[in-house]
């Protein structure tokens, strides 16, 4: 199942978050918008290292993710990316 | 203290990114000092934030349509339409003395030089982090900051003049409902130097007074110069091998 969603963080920047999670697995995410991370670099490994995570660890992996990267964020934070991943959950159906 | 003037002229948009990387390159091995490079953009390009997505972004069918080109750029933030816009990119080492460790307080510093630019037409600018620089409330001026290398590569736009219909026939809105407010808002919030003049300004009379304001600003005397035939040959490469590839460019679709 794909889930997307669109939403301006509050006194940030506008976030498209995109995910395929099958058997509550994340099959694949895409964190999307106008903001800044540095370095950009560790932002990429930090998403790519959702991939394959059950989507309950979304918010502890993140922000395990950015902290070990070094990554500084303007206009997002790692908890609001998982804020708006776990709203997106709970639109799911009941599996 | 001494940068680099770098008058670039007009060029498309992935060679601009390239050659801002090749510079990059070249002041982070010491082959370089710190430079400013002033240029422009022919033919017009969007350019999106590293950040964003392709297709969210950007109507690639339109673009297509109207010669408009569509760049990644290496740094965050948003979409931005590049068409009668004065572009300048500085690029120093971290160890510099005006390169501030925080990201924010460098904005403060570099963009510093836009606000004394625009001075010099009679404007009263202001920076408004994160990264805007406004003239009454409204913006003129968007700037977008990386580190690599052990440098900072900052780039910023200076709209010498500014057609948001045109520019929201190139990008997308998340919200088609929402698009006639949106562009009304648009056109509240942004501003250029022809409507705060009443008149046109030039790329080569804006390049002089911007030039003229980060030499103030930031405390530096510019000497003009070209770029070395290396940084033409490594920015032309870098521009068709990234930056005009369909691989960086969709890299976030």
């Amino acid at each position: 199942m794909i889930l997307r969603r669109v939403v301006k963080i509050p006194a940030g920047k506008l976030l498209k978050l995109s995910a395929e999670i099958e058997g509550g697995v994340l099959k694949a995410v895409s964190i999307r918008g106008d903001f800044f991370a540095h370095p950009e670099e560790g932002f990429d490994r930090a998403e790519a290292s959702l991939i394959g995570i059950h989507a309950s660890a979304f918010r502890q992996v993140f922000a395990d993710a950015i902290d070990r990267e070094g990554v500084e964020l303007f206009g997002l934070s790692a908890g609001a990316a998982a804020d708006v991943f776990e709203e997106m959950l709970h639109d799911l159906p009941p599996a | 203290m001494t940068f680099r003037l770098l008058e670039t002229g007009v060029q498309p948009g992935a060679f601009n990114m390239g050659l801002d990387e090749a510079v990059l390159n070249a002041v982070a091995e010491g082959r370089q000092p710190p430079t400013l490079r002033l240029y422009g953009w022919n033919p017009p390009a969007v350019t999106l934030g590293y950040f964003q997505g392709l297709e969210d972004e950007v109507d690639r069918e339109a673009c297509s349509r109207m010669g408009v080109d569509i760049v990644r750029r290496v740094t965050g933030g948003g979409a931005v339409f590049h068409d009668a816009e004065l572009t300048y990119s500085i690029i120093l080492p971290e160890s510099h003395p005006l390169a501030r460790p925080g990201i924010l307080d460098s904005y403060r510093v570099l963009c510093a030089g836009v606000v004394e630019g625009l001075a010099r037409f009679g404007l009263a600018a202001e920076f408004a982090p994160i990264n805007d620089v406004l003239v009454q409330g409204q913006k003129v001026s968007g700037n977008a900051q990386t580190r690599k290398r052990g440098c900072i590569l900052q780039h910023g736009t200076i709209l010498l003049d500014v057609d948001v219909d045109r520019m929201f026939a190139l990008l997308k809105v998340p919200s088609e409902k929402m698009k006639g407010k949106l562009i009304e808002d648009v056109k509240q919030r942004v501003t250029s130097l022809r409507h705060k003049l009443g008149r046109s300004v030039g790329l080569s009379e804006a390049a002089a007074a911007f030039a003229a304001g980060f030499s103030k600003a930031l405390g530096v005397e510019l000497e003009s110069a070209l770029p070395s035939p290396e940084e033409l040959e490594e920015g032309g490469r870098i521009g068709r091998e990234k930056y005009g590839t369909e691989a960086w460019t969709g890299k976030r679709l």
